[in-house]
């Protein structure tokens, strides 16, 4: 395995590099986000024109779809992680796997909230059980099931295996859900309602969009290193490094 | 500024109701995200801080130096 | 001493499971109690309508067995965690997978047998048509096997943990989801005169694929809770 991982990938995974590594990174991926999140939103709610039929209130989807996409690649991630710690036991991917999922379960909070806010005034009703919705529904238990399972063991790296291998069962179930809930939207007629974006996209309302994706993904990475950087700090809390760091040393 | 575009932006066409309080769950939930393992890292380092100045009272019996937290 | 064949070790598992289940025999009587008095609930709750019973019959007998079957499976690894036996498989030769599926089995034929016997009577009480009922007796045991294997690996997974049985559900029930709209949608087709052998058949293949997955995901999962 060492042959074709090149060294620097095989050195950031030691805590002590890893650490340094994102706590240089952190404050300008969080820069980062702040400030294309600002732009994105200037052009989504100043810029950006009206939509021909929703009027001002799909101005929802400058969040509620990047927050949807961050739900599913976060989740993605957090799989690929869960993989890596359990083939390969590295502790950086079993702590990249598990704090990755609070902050997904946080932007499917967000997915679901805001599409019934979006959903009220557009179709009348606060929830409605088609595929994207319900799908995304399931992803938010997916995402609480691996948090409490990783509670829920004494030893934290044996709890982080249980719950990868949780993460990595409930990849499968995603897309499963959504076509058995497109099926059966088929056989209870009546209530689908196809939740669908403004009526077209039009450049003025697409680039916020994409600003707002690349904004979401800085912040994932920064709360995602400062995350990992604290759970480190706990994991090795006996190493020197740790204690260099409590009692206000600098890393070599 | 004019307060008259500054209102009709904050009315959204109507859907204030709905709008701001969907933008305000987007900006509250990332910011606990945030927030909370900073906290979490402070309690930490404090609670580190606390079991080593414990560990070096306790080793030498002559004179004692306990690390000064930061 | 020359070493059992495969066969014999599968029947001999089973054998054991059956036998302890049979000598904690009131425990197989729990969920089929469960199960009445919860479905019992629901006229209490909607009225006595016959029409609106009837709508809903298909999905309460299925949840209902299904959160009977929840209850119960707890208990699927509990007493060889304690007494030590469950480490005493993993090591021993025969292939764990194998031996954990006769496990599942084991538990399926006490736990989810019974609540499939009196699934028509459940379902009777809420006035399902009898014209349907068939086809909810096939849904369920097409379906409950599922439930068992899937909450077979999940109970592995918790193995030894200080875990609730609220957890398990949390685990279990997103996974469950795309069964119980199958089943139920099989019964539900049924009641409307439409055709119902797809989702049948969609059930079919996914316990197809799920009894010669789920009992390698379990023996890994176990292998996962055991290693301490």
């Amino acid at each position: 395995m060492s042959k074709w991982i090149p060294l620097w990938l095989h050195k950031l995974s030691s805590p002590p590099t890893f650490y340094r590594f994102a706590g240089a990174l952190r404050p300008w991926l969080l820069a980062l986000a702040l400030l294309t999140g600002a732009i994105a939103l200037y052009g989504g709610l100043v810029l950006a024109p009206a939509d021909y039929q929703q009027g001002d209130a799909y101005r929802i989807i400058f969040i509620h779809v990047p927050s949807a996409w961050m739900s599913l690649f976060i989740y993605g991630v957090m799989g690929f992680a869960a993989f890596l710690a359990l083939v390969w036991r590295i502790k950086l991917a079993e702590v990249v796997a598990m704090e990755s999922a609070p902050i997904g379960a946080a932007f499917t909070f967000i997915t679901l909230v805001t599409g019934s806010l979006w959903g009220k005034p557009m179709w009348g009703t606060w929830w409605t059980w088609d595929a994207r919705l319900t799908s995304e529904l399931v992803l938010l238990f997916l995402y609480l099931g691996v948090i409490g399972l990783y509670h829920a063991f004494e030893d934290r790296r044996q709890g982080a295996r249980a719950a990868a291998f949780l993460a990595l069962i409930g990849i499968i179930n995603v897309p499963i859900v959504h076509f058995s809930v497109n099926w059966w939207n088929t056989l209870h007629q009546g209530s689908t309602i196809r939740l669908l974006g403004p009526s077209t996209i039009a450049p003025g309302m697409l680039w916020p969009l994409l600003t707002m994706m690349l904004a979401t993904k800085f912040y994932y990475l920064a709360s995602l290193f400062g995350r990992v950087r604290t759970d480190l700090l706990d994991l090795e809390s006996g190493k020197d490094w740790v204690r260099t760091i409590a009692t206000g040393g600098t890393l070599q | 500024m004019n307060t008259g575009s500054l209102q009709h932006f904050f009315a959204m066409g109507g859907y204030a109701d709905y709008l701001w309080p969907a933008y305000a769950v987007f900006f509250i939930v990332l910011f606990v995200d945030f927030l909370a393992p900073q906290l979490r890292r402070r309690r930490l380092l404090r609670e580190l801080r606390g079991r080593l100045a414990r560990k070096a009272a306790r080793q030498p019996r002559q004179a004692p130096t306990p690390t000064e937290p930061v | 001493m020359s070493r059992p064949g495969l066969a014999t070790a599968c029947a001999a598992m089973l054998r054991r499971d059956l036998t302890l289940a049979w000598r904690r025999r009131g425990d197989i009587a729990m969920p089929v109690l469960y199960a009445l008095i919860v479905t019992m609930l629901f006229p209490f709750a909607l009225g006595p309508e016959d029409t609106l019973l009837q709508r809903i019959a298909g999905g309460v007998v299925l949840v209902t067995i299904l959160l009977a079957m929840l209850l119960a499976l707890d208990a699927m690894f509990s007493s060889d965690i304690e007494d030590g036996s469950l480490e005493q498989l993993v090591l021993a030769p025969q292939p764990l997978a194998l031996m954990l599926a006769m496990k599942i089995l084991a538990h399926w034929l006490t736990t989810a047998l019974p609540l499939i016997v009196i699934s028509p009577l459940l379902a009777g009480m809420l006035h399902l048509p009898t014209a349907v009922m068939p086809v909810l007796v096939l849904a369920l045991l097409l379906s409950t096997p599922m439930l068992s294997l899937l909450g077979a690996i999940l109970v592995a997974l918790t193995a030894g943990t200080r875990r609730s049985g609220m957890l398990l559900a949390l685990m279990l029930l997103p996974l469950c989801v795309p069964v119980v709209i199958f089943a139920a949608g099989a019964v539900a087709a049924s009641q409307q005169g439409l055709p119902w052998l797809a989702p049948i058949a969609w059930l079919g293949a996914a316990l197809v694929l799920l009894l010669v997955l789920a009992p390698l995901a379990c023996a890994a999962a176990l292998r996962i809770a055991l290693d301490a």
